[in-house]
């Protein structure tokens, strides 16, 4: 079972259209327990960063994620809510990886809408499958400029900024698999492979 | 972003001054042409020349040797230093300078600034604003000009001053690291920004194109190497991979995909499941789907509909047409719509747009424009372009961003159906206008018309309905056929 938090941030019915197309049993989620139980998290969202932050303080979410030992995938804000503060509301995260999160700045349009290529630069269990340079659907005005070291793929919006990042147990994509076709759900399928639902 | 290496001459020397004290200098050619040709050779894009000896006098006292550098290095420079007259400023830029700095000028003659401007053009003027203390300062650096940041930002904008280099002058020279901040004021503030003053390191300049300024000045770090202009440029260049997007169009009316031209005399197209699949299996990048609707049953299973897209596609889809209200939005998107359009309503009350994007993030919000001519512009109609408004398009659409929308698609009620070309003039005036994503729609009939938007606007994606539905094209044909004529798209 998939555990899709729920945080009032948008887009959880997207995520388990997706893994419904992949035959995944998921449940959209608050409850710690049922959390803690699944055997991966996947953690969506779209909105801003301190509304989001808020209503995880709210319900204890802020520090049971960290925590998590289990499979974990940040999509989207829930990416770039893992990193240690966002400029967005300026806002304290998750500190789950090392650095922040960043508006483009004001000569790009924003938001990034559309589809952008992503490059890999380094193996990880969660890309396994897709070759470097397929197109995956973004929709942000921030980005999570994390630790070099964390970071497994790229995509260039102006320069190059983090796509993906990976650290242990915890997966991170910015821009949305549920909507980016096929490239897009074979990194979901991955996703479930590593949390054993598939 | 550019990285502009500086010569500074002084005596027709190549040097540079410790912290802008003429008392400290370091010579490091006794050749600035020869030094001029390696920046360039190395690939700086564009020179920055100060004329030493001419700030601190009030007038060019280099003039010779910078206009042999202007005109035998094959990349562009910018000058400064003493250019305090209509005369001197004029000597330089019709002499093969392609920009001329100005400071002192602009704080003892708003007027010849002005005039310059006007003259010249914003995009050959440059403002140097050099910081000390907090203070604007002049005279080559031994005075205050005795204007704050925030003034200088002030009395820049009523001066029509587009460019603007920046330089921390207590950083300067120093290698101690460049203020970064001070640099951010002006940019968010919507200058072209260059920074100068103490950028030394490649971490420094990369930094400064994340923060989006125009250039950085690199002078000590590129004379003692510890800079190296080739690897420094190359990091900082503009990479944009994102692609432009077709969207198949399909206007639903209850169960079924209907098409029609200006609006009225619709035809049945077909299922919107099916289609959906369909368009998405074959290389749309997005669907939009237009609810017409005439009855409040049609509009129930509207979105019972768009249950069953979410359900079955993995690409993104738009919803729209008679959005009046926030409990409307909020209905579509928890049907599993990924963003809604909201034509007549953004026209009638503007506030909900606000309202909208406030609740539902920007991201999701698109406005809906239906443009028709009027003479030289081009008046926004509501209602399915059935009743016109004295609201002028563009302006509307600026609004629109302001409000809080996150995403444009405009119609041109002249080339509804016609399939006669987009309406490009109208989609070149909108995106020079706007900073969000637009999408074109309306006349798109072959793939040329496709070819023609995209390489004559800065339109995002391009709306298509007939080309698809009737045609037989698919999108991943006219994809292909996009490429090959250099548009970025998703194959």
């Amino acid at each position: 079972m998939i555990a899709i938090i729920d945080y009032k941030a948008g887009n959880t019915g997207s995520v388990q259209n997706a893994l419904n197309r992949l035959g995944v049993v998921s449940v959209i989620t608050a409850d710690p327990s049922k959390i803690k139980s699944s055997s991966g998290v996947i953690f969506p969202g779209q909105g801003r960063a301190g509304a989001a932050m808020n209503q995880l303080k709210n319900t204890g979410l802020d520090k049971l994620i960290p925590k998590l030992t289990q499979p974990f995938l940040g999509i989207c804000l829930g990416m770039q809510l893992l990193a240690e503060v966002s400029d967005e509301d300026n806002v304290d995260c998750l500190n789950v990886i090392s650095g922040e999160c960043r508006k483009f700045p004001a000569l790009l349009k924003t938001p990034q809408l559309g589809w952008n290529k992503v490059m890999f630069n380094k193996r990880s269990p969660l890309i396994r499958g897709i070759a470097s340079g397929q197109y995956f659907y973004f929709l942000n005005s921030y980005y999570f400029d994390a630790e070099q070291m964390y970071v497994a793929g790229t995509a260039s919006y102006g320069f190059d900024f983090p796509a993906v990042v990976a650290k242990d147990n915890f997966f991170a994509v910015q821009f949305h698999p549920e909507k980016s076709a096929n490239p897009g759900e074979q990194l979901l399928k991955n996703f479930c492979e590593i949390s054993k639902c598939l | 972003m550019f990285v502009i290496p500086a010569i500074d001459i002084k005596d027709g020397k190549c040097v540079r001054l410790f912290q802008g004290d003429f008392d400290k200098v370091t010579t490091y050619s006794n050749d600035p042409i020869l030094v001029a040709k390696k920046f360039a050779r190395l690939g700086a894009k564009l020179l920055h020349i100060i004329d030493l000896d001419g700030a601190k006098k009030g007038f060019p006292v280099s003039q010779q040797i910078i206009l042999d550098i202007a005109n035998r290095v094959s990349v562009p420079v910018q000058v400064g230093g003493g250019i305090r007259s209509y005369k001197s400023a004029k000597a330089y830029l019709c002499s093969g300078v392609e920009r001329i700095i100005l400071s002192t000028a602009v704080v003892k003659n708003r007027k010849l600034v002005k005039r310059l401007v006007a003259e010249f053009g914003d995009s050959r003027i440059v403002v140097a604003v050099d910081i000390k203390n907090g203070q604007f300062a002049i005279d080559g650096w031994t005075k205050s000009g005795g204007k704050s940041v925030v003034q200088s930002i002030a009395l820049l904008k009523e001066l029509s001053i587009k460019n603007v280099l920046v330089t921390d002058i207590s950083k300067d020279g120093a290698l101690g690291g460049p203020n970064f901040g001070l640099t951010q004021q002006f940019i968010d503030a919507g200058f072209q920004t260059m920074a100068a003053g103490g950028v030394s390191t490649l971490p420094d300049t990369i930094e400064f194109n994340k923060r989006g300024a125009y250039g950085v000045v690199v002078g000590k770090a590129v004379y003692e190497n510890s800079m190296d202009i080739t690897s420094a440029q190359a990091a900082v260049s503009y990479k944009n991979t994102l692609a432009k997007r077709l969207i198949p169009c399909l206007d639903v009316r209850g169960t079924k995909v209907v098409k029609g031209t200006n609006f009225t005399r619709l035809r049945e197209v077909g299922d919107p499941v099916t289609l959906a699949k369909k368009y998405s299996d074959s290389g749309a990048d997005e669907l939009t789907f237009l609810d017409i609707a005439a009855t409040l049953e049609e509009r129930k299973t509207f979105r019972e509909m768009v249950t069953n897209i979410a359900g079955a596609i993995n690409i993104p889809f738009t919803v729209g047409g008679g959005i009046t209200s926030l409990d409307d939005i909020r209905q579509l998107l928890q049907a599993g719509a990924d963003k809604v359009s909201i034509g007549s309503a953004a026209v009638l009350q503007p506030g909900l747009i606000r309202q909208a994007a406030a609740y539902f993030g920007s991201q999701c919000i698109v406005v809906s424009v239906d443009a028709k001519r009027k003479g030289d512009s081009w008046v926004v109609y509501i209602k399915g372009g059935s009743e016109a408004t004295n609201i002028d398009a563009v302006n509307f659409c600026v609004d629109m961003e302001d409000l809080g929308a996150g995403e444009l698609l405009v119609n041109s009620l002249d080339r509804d159906g016609m399939n006669s070309g987009f309406d490009i003039e109208l989609l070149r005036l909108i995106t020079q206008a706007v900073n969000i994503p637009v999408i074109a729609s309306s006349g798109g009939g072959s793939p040329e018309d496709f070819a023609d938007v995209f390489q004559q606007t800065n339109v995002d994606a391009a709306l298509g309905a007939s080309i698809f539905h009737y045609q037989n094209v698919k999108p991943s044909s006219l994809k292909t056929y996009l490429a090959s004529k250099n548009v970025a798209v998703r194959i």
